[in-house]
């Protein structure tokens, strides 16, 4: 793809996005919908910056993050551990299959009521929630990946005297990167939507908490800043994986 | 054992029952009030399917979850189409898509119901938000991976541009959309829930967090498990209808994104 072909898609890709801020400027302008109900952009945007130097709405941002990254770390370890243990074994392979066939379609914010009584309105049944979402894409991709592994290449490691286990986690996890990446930037977006949910389910603190004391007091403005907030939050992180995945996988020809 | 995991539907049911009895045993071993032993909770299944004022707000609930569901995918699949044929409809699009995946659609609850009142429009309509993405985005992935040959021979016999779509793209985009389908099912599922959940009027959510609010805790986890069932249902549903409709294509093994709302 030329430059100037991929400056002009960006263009295009702009359009819309300009489209819908103009259009919601132009409906809070116009006095159809009440300041209340809509607020004009400007002063979301305006609202947005000045929250940012707010040390007291970073705390918030800062409980989320923790509760994102907590979560998201233990599903990474577990989802990666258990997918290459049902690569490796038989035994494991037909114990979490069945599992996986029943938890995976089970809707997890289902599950949430159960995680508070057994665990807490605090951070625990948070994380426990963001785990239980964020696992299932990881361990599948995992999975997926590791099996698809030429064997050739675990042959070729036992050869040179590498133990069964070694290779597991030396040779095949390595080979199936790109497609255990892929699970782990599902994960990771899936992790920055769930902690957002069960903040406003349960609101204590956090962003999704902002946004529900927000709407109890009508303060609309207040109600899009920590929506434009997870956002922006959500393609940061996106941005931030690809980067490090490109990095991760420059040894690979191809990337997906 | 491959014998007994021969038998289609026999290993998960043999998980199932192995989780209740994980959660029966955690429930006499720890012996808190907070997690009721698994029997307790599943004697109130019936209970609550019995009840007619539950049952209706079940039912409620899987009827704004399919209108939901069927409107986004009347909306997502064309769209998403004509973004996998057309570049400047994709360049279009994009970005857009991009900056609305990381936002939660049950957290555009308060605002929409700011606009439509709580009832059921708005939980509708953040059903069909969070069903469509996974739909657009899959159908754009099946429309793009057409091969072209297939189009250009459509295009010498005469066919416009409107057919090919209709004719050619979609079928051929049909296994991948079907994962689209599949994945936004489930979201519609965990979309419905969460708003309910948010919005506290009615509906599963709201019976769960009553039940919750009430300390009747055999009722939280008999609920958790109903939906659950419906859940597994709907997956098994799916799989079932898949083979008719795409059964010429192989399975495709695709990551699923449950989860995300």
């Amino acid at each position: 793809m030329t430059a100037a072909r991929r400056s002009g898609e960006i263009a295009i890709g702009i359009l819309p996005i300009a489209l819908v801020i103009a259009l919601w400027h132009g409906i809070a302008m116009s006095g159809i919908a009440p300041a209340v109900l809509l607020p004009p952009p400007a002063a979301v945007f305006a609202r947005l910056i000045e929250q940012a130097g707010n040390p007291q709405f970073l705390e918030h941002v800062g409980v989320t993050l923790f509760r994102l990254f907590a979560g998201f770390s233990i599903a990474l370890v577990v989802g990666v551990t258990l997918g290459v243990a049902a690569t490796g074994s038989k035994l494991i392979e037909s114990l979490i299959k069945p599992l996986v066939r029943v938890l995976a379609p089970l809707p997890k914010v289902a599950l949430y009521p159960a995680m508070v009584l057994i665990l807490g309105f605090d951070d625990a049944s948070k994380i426990s929630l963001v785990v239980a979402d964020a696992v299932f894409p990881i361990l599948l991709a995992t999975w997926q990946g590791t099996s698809a592994v030429d064997t050739k290449l675990v042959w070729s490691a036992r050869a040179a005297g590498c133990s069964p286990r070694r290779a597991l986690f030396t040779v095949v996890l390595m080979a199936a990167l790109p497609s255990v990446l892929t699970g782990c930037r599902i994960g990771l977006i899936i992790s920055c939507i769930v902690v957002f949910l069960a903040e406003m389910i349960t609101s204590t603190d956090g962003l999704g908490y902002l946004l529900v004391r927000a709407g109890r007091n009508f303060e609309t403005v207040d109600m899009f800043v920590p929506l434009i907030s997870i956002s922006i939050l959500g393609l940061t992180l996106n941005a931030a994986f690809n980067a490090l995945r490109r990095w991760m996988l420059r040894g690979f020809s191809e990337e997906g | 054992m491959p014998r007994i995991s021969a038998i289609p539907g026999l290993p998960p049911l043999i998980a199932a029952a192995g989780l209740l009895a994980l959660w029966e045993l955690a429930a006499r071993t720890f012996d808190i009030s907070g997690l009721p032993p698994a029997h307790a909770a599943l004697r109130e299944v019936p209970a609550i399917l019995g009840d007619p004022e539950a049952l209706l707000n079940i039912l409620a609930s899987i009827r704004r979850m399919l209108i939901g569901f069927a409107l986004a995918l009347s909306f997502a699949i064309p769209v998403g189409l004509m973004m996998g044929r057309a570049r400047l409809v994709a360049a279009f699009f994009n970005p857009l898509l991009m900056i609305i995946y990381p936002v939660p659609k049950a957290a555009l609850m308060p605002i929409i119901m700011l606009w439509l009142g709580v009832g059921d429009a708005s939980k509708t309509l953040v059903i069909f938000l969070g069903v469509s993405l996974p739909v657009i985005y899959h159908s754009y992935q099946g429309a793009r991976a057409v091969e072209e040959k297939m189009l250009w021979s459509a295009a010498a016999m005469g066919m416009s541009a409107r057919a090919r779509l209709l004719r050619v793209v979609f079928p051929a985009a049909l296994p991948e959309i079907m994962v689209g389908i599949r994945t936004g099912l489930v979201l519609a599922l965990i979309t419905m829930v969460t708003s309910e959940m948010i919005a506290r009027k009615q509906g599963v959510g709201d019976i769960l967090f009553n039940a919750l609010a009430m300390a009747q805790y055999e009722t939280v986890y008999a609920t958790i498990v109903i939906i659950g069932l419906l859940g597994f249902a709907i997956d098994v549903g799916f799989e079932c209808l898949r083979p008719r409709l795409v059964g010429w294509a192989d399975p495709v093994h695709e990551i699923a994104v449950v989860g995300s709302t």
